[in-house]
């Protein structure tokens, strides 16, 4: 027998206008590994929820048909009970650690403690769990103090040792780097060897489907393919785009740095963290009116480091930045901002305004626009990313996808020279990455610059036309794609992997 | 967090042990605040700090904690409003020191610095994980110690989301200069701490639901407490002491009220 049985499954949330899922018929096997693929917004993570029971006991709404997990029934099952058949690992990391243990440690054994295993098989489970994860060198650390990829990590280990039959992951490596992300691909192949079964909903298409048994395509939550890879990408690849990625073709800014000066000099700068180790050692480059570039690099490589220094949030220990020519240490962030525009991975941090709209006047009323320039900016930046529909909703209406694409936009609206994105693909759709592209390669040809955080190969060597690389602090690599020599393929092949294309 | 790691005496008592000491000082304390009892209580409870290797942390706390606390006692109770009759040390002009004054200051003040230190020395040489599972033990209900814990978290969290929000606004040209300037930008700095404080506590539910937090059936912890039969009778101890201490004091007031 089937271990998920999926019959006629239909959800609405309470008070939504449409269904999440509709008529979802769908068997997995023991030990199957099944990929969820499917545009923002097309009913992925209610899959996953729902298999892990919180439907309709957390997640309130109208249900229809059947769903047995493992011989439960579970939408009348507590999800207490669901727990111990299911690990359920969402999207954001940070927000799943359980807020009452100390260390990493405690935090993995915290689920195991809750299903009442004696403390010898806890110390077991959890050692195994953070070896298999390889963050077996972070167990004494607070889960507060680990980077976003070690996060994720930990959420990961914190299921996986619970030995759940049924593992549902959502997004599992939008904050991996792409060896991390190779290392848990190896990981889910043995555990679905060893009879779990495995469900993963990710945007990162050629990893999750060359990971998977089979592929399942959801759209407005119906399963629009359920068999190969290629059944599935193309039944994705057909749908209509909803909202053309019509691109603006109005630049209100002129480029103020005509091709003499670049628009940031970092010269021989060194970082050194309060704790006293060298998060930067000695990062030389610049970046000029009109590039694309791409900063890669594993998890705690230093990129977030090197970016906070670009707009003088963080000064170096030595050597020096420059922004438009001003050393960082001697203008204000505010100040570098009119040049450098930094758009932060966490969009919560960021998003505070009651309409898209009005979030996006904020940056240039911070550069004392006139209220007719930021009227413009803020219409630009909206076409530019397909947002013009969405301009009077709230922001935190919006699923976390448009949501980030708004974020991105309230920083474009300022029209800095330089826009440097972290990590700016992590949830989005496909629709949403080919956006992010046209706005580079629509930035180069205005003579606009930007840079791109990412762990995603395939979108740097899409989106930038160089390549930066950071390795323990260091400037491992810094070349275009175009020109790469055997070394640096090797070099990059090394640190970070290589794209596909 | 309050806890200081160590390995001394103190560190290595069960944490009802403790508490059911420090309960019976702060009673006694406050039942019968004698000079001779408060200054034995207070030396025993430094000496105490002294043997677990925590009074150079003990020490600055209690002065930020308790010396404003304690001078503006001295300054009410022993110049501006001394008790009637009461004998005067000093006069200067209107303002008179008193003998009598001075002593309620003192008492009451003696009585602050033991209630104290005596709970703070259990909170520094006490996880406070230990410290709710110790709870546990005597019927805390497992979601109020949760709640408990996260709380403790709670601030260092914040802190760290607060800085990341200046960082993202900073970013967007907001200006945290001074006065009015300082003012304007709190919306921008407010607004994402309280959404983003608010949408973490359904995620953060699902997660524990999710890793069995309401599973039925017995649960078991990570943390083992130290327990002998000697540190059982003396909690058992402890408490009959405080039932003492008090029904003393109820006798003594019906006999001479």
């Amino acid at each position: 027998m089937s271990i998920i049985q999926l019959r006629n499954l239909a959800f609405t949330y309470q008070d939504a206008p449409q269904p999440a899922l509709r008529d979802v018929t769908v068997q997995i096997e023991r030990g199957e590994l099944l990929a969820l693929i499917g545009r923002a917004g097309a009913g992925k993570t209610t899959f996953c929820t729902l298999l892990a029971g919180f439907m309709p006991q957390f997640f309130s709404g109208q249900l229809q048909g059947s769903a047995f997990v493992d011989g439960l029934d579970v939408l009348a099952t507590p999800i207490g009970q669901v727990a111990r058949s299911v690990g359920l690992v969402s999207a954001n990391p940070a927000a799943q650690i359980s807020g009452a243990r100390f260390t990493v440690f405690e935090e993995i054994a915290f689920g195991l403690e809750n299903i009442g295993l004696p403390p010898a098989e806890i110390v077991e489970r959890v050692t195994w769990a953070l070896g298999a994860l390889d963050i077996a060198e972070l167990r004494e650390r607070s889960p507060y103090a680990l980077s976003g990829g070690q996060q994720q990590r930990l959420a990961i280990a914190a299921a996986l040792a619970l030995r759940p039959p049924v593992l549902v992951l959502d997004e599992p490596i939008a904050q991996l780097d792409p060896r991390a992300a190779r290392e848990l691909a190896q990981l889910l192949r043995s555990l679905a060897a060893g009879g779990t079964t495995i469900v993963i909903a990710e945007h990162r298409l050629k990893w999750v489907t060359a990971l998977a048994d089979r592929t399942l395509a959801l759209e407005r939550g119906r399963v629009i393919a359920n068999g190969t890879p290629a059944e599935a990408l193309a039944a994705l690849a057909a749908l209509p785009a909803p909202q053309p990625a019509r691109l603006a073709a109005v630049q209100t800014q002129p480029n103020p740095f005509p091709a003499l000066q670049p628009i940031v000099q970092a010269e021989a700068i060194s970082y050194r963290y309060p704790s006293g180790v060298a998060a930067l050692q000695d990062i030389t480059f610049s970046v000029s009116a009109g590039e694309r570039i791409a900063m890669l690099g594993r998890n705690g490589a230093g990129k977030s480091t090197l970016v906070r220094h670009l707009n003088g949030l963080l000064p170096p220990a030595s050597g020096r930045v420059l922004v438009a020519g001003n050393d960082t240490r001697r203008t204000s962030v505010a100040g570098c901002a009119r040049h450098v525009g930094l758009v932060f991975q966490d969009v919560r941090n960021q998003l505070f305004a009651r309409s898209v709209r009005e979030e996006l006047r904020f940056g240039p009323r911070m550069l004392r626009r006139s209220a007719a320039e930021v009227e413009l900016l803020v219409d630009s930046a909206l076409d530019t990313l397909g947002l013009r529909e969405l301009a009077g909703e709230h922001p935190y209406d919006l699923p976390p996808a448009t949501r980030r694409l708004v974020a991105i936009a309230a920083v474009l609206a300022m029209a800095p020279p330089l826009l440097v994105l972290d990590e700016p693909t992590s949830g989005l759709d496909t629709l949403g990455v080919t956006r992010l592209i046209e706005l580079c390669l629509q930035r180069a040809s205005q003579g606009v610059s930007t840079l791109l955080v990412t762990h995603d190969l395939d979108f740097a060597r899409q989106a930038a036309a160089r390549v930066i690389v950071l390795d323990q602090g260091r400037l491992a690599l810094d070349s275009s794609w175009d020109t790469l020599d055997a070394n640096e393929r090797a070099q990059l092949a090394a640190t970070v992997g290589l794209p596909v294309g | 967090m309050i806890y200081l790691p160590g390995s001394g005496i103190l560190h290595r008592l069960h944490p009802l042990t403790k508490l059911a000491a420090a309960l019976l000082i702060v009673v006694a304390a406050s039942m019968f605040p004698s000079p001779p009892l408060l200054l034995g209580a207070l030396a025993l409870l430094l000496l105490l700090a002294l043997a677990a290797g925590v009074a150079r942390r003990l020490l600055p706390i209690m002065v930020s904690m308790f010396l404003p606390l304690i001078a503006s006692l001295f300054l009410i109770q022993g110049v501006l409003f001394p008790p009637a009759n009461a004998t005067t040390l000093v006069a200067l002009g209107p303002v008179r020191l008193t003998i009598e004054g001075l002593a309620f200051a003192g008492l009451i003040a003696g009585r602050l610095l033991v209630t104290g230190i005596a709970l703070l020395l259990t909170l520094l040489t006490t996880h406070p994980a230990d410290l709710v599972v110790g709870l546990g033990s005597i019927g805390l209900p497992r979601s109020a110690g949760y709640v408990l814990l996260v709380a403790l978290q709670l601030v260092p969290d914040m802190v760290a989301r607060a800085g990341a929000i200046l960082e993202a606004q900073q970013s967007r040209g907001l200006e945290v200069g001074r006065g009015l300037a300082r003012l304007r930008a709190l919306p921008a700095l407010v607004g994402p701490l309280l959404v983003g404080a608010l949408s973490d506590v359904e995620e953060r539910a699902m997660a524990i639901e999710a890793r069995g937090f309401l599973s039925p059936g017995p649960k078991t912890s990570l943390r083992t407490l130290q327990d002998d039969a000697v540190q059982r009778a003396a909690r058992l101890l402890f408490v009959l002491g405080v039932v003492a201490v008090v029904v003393l004091r109820v006798w003594m007031l019906r006999a001479n009220p």
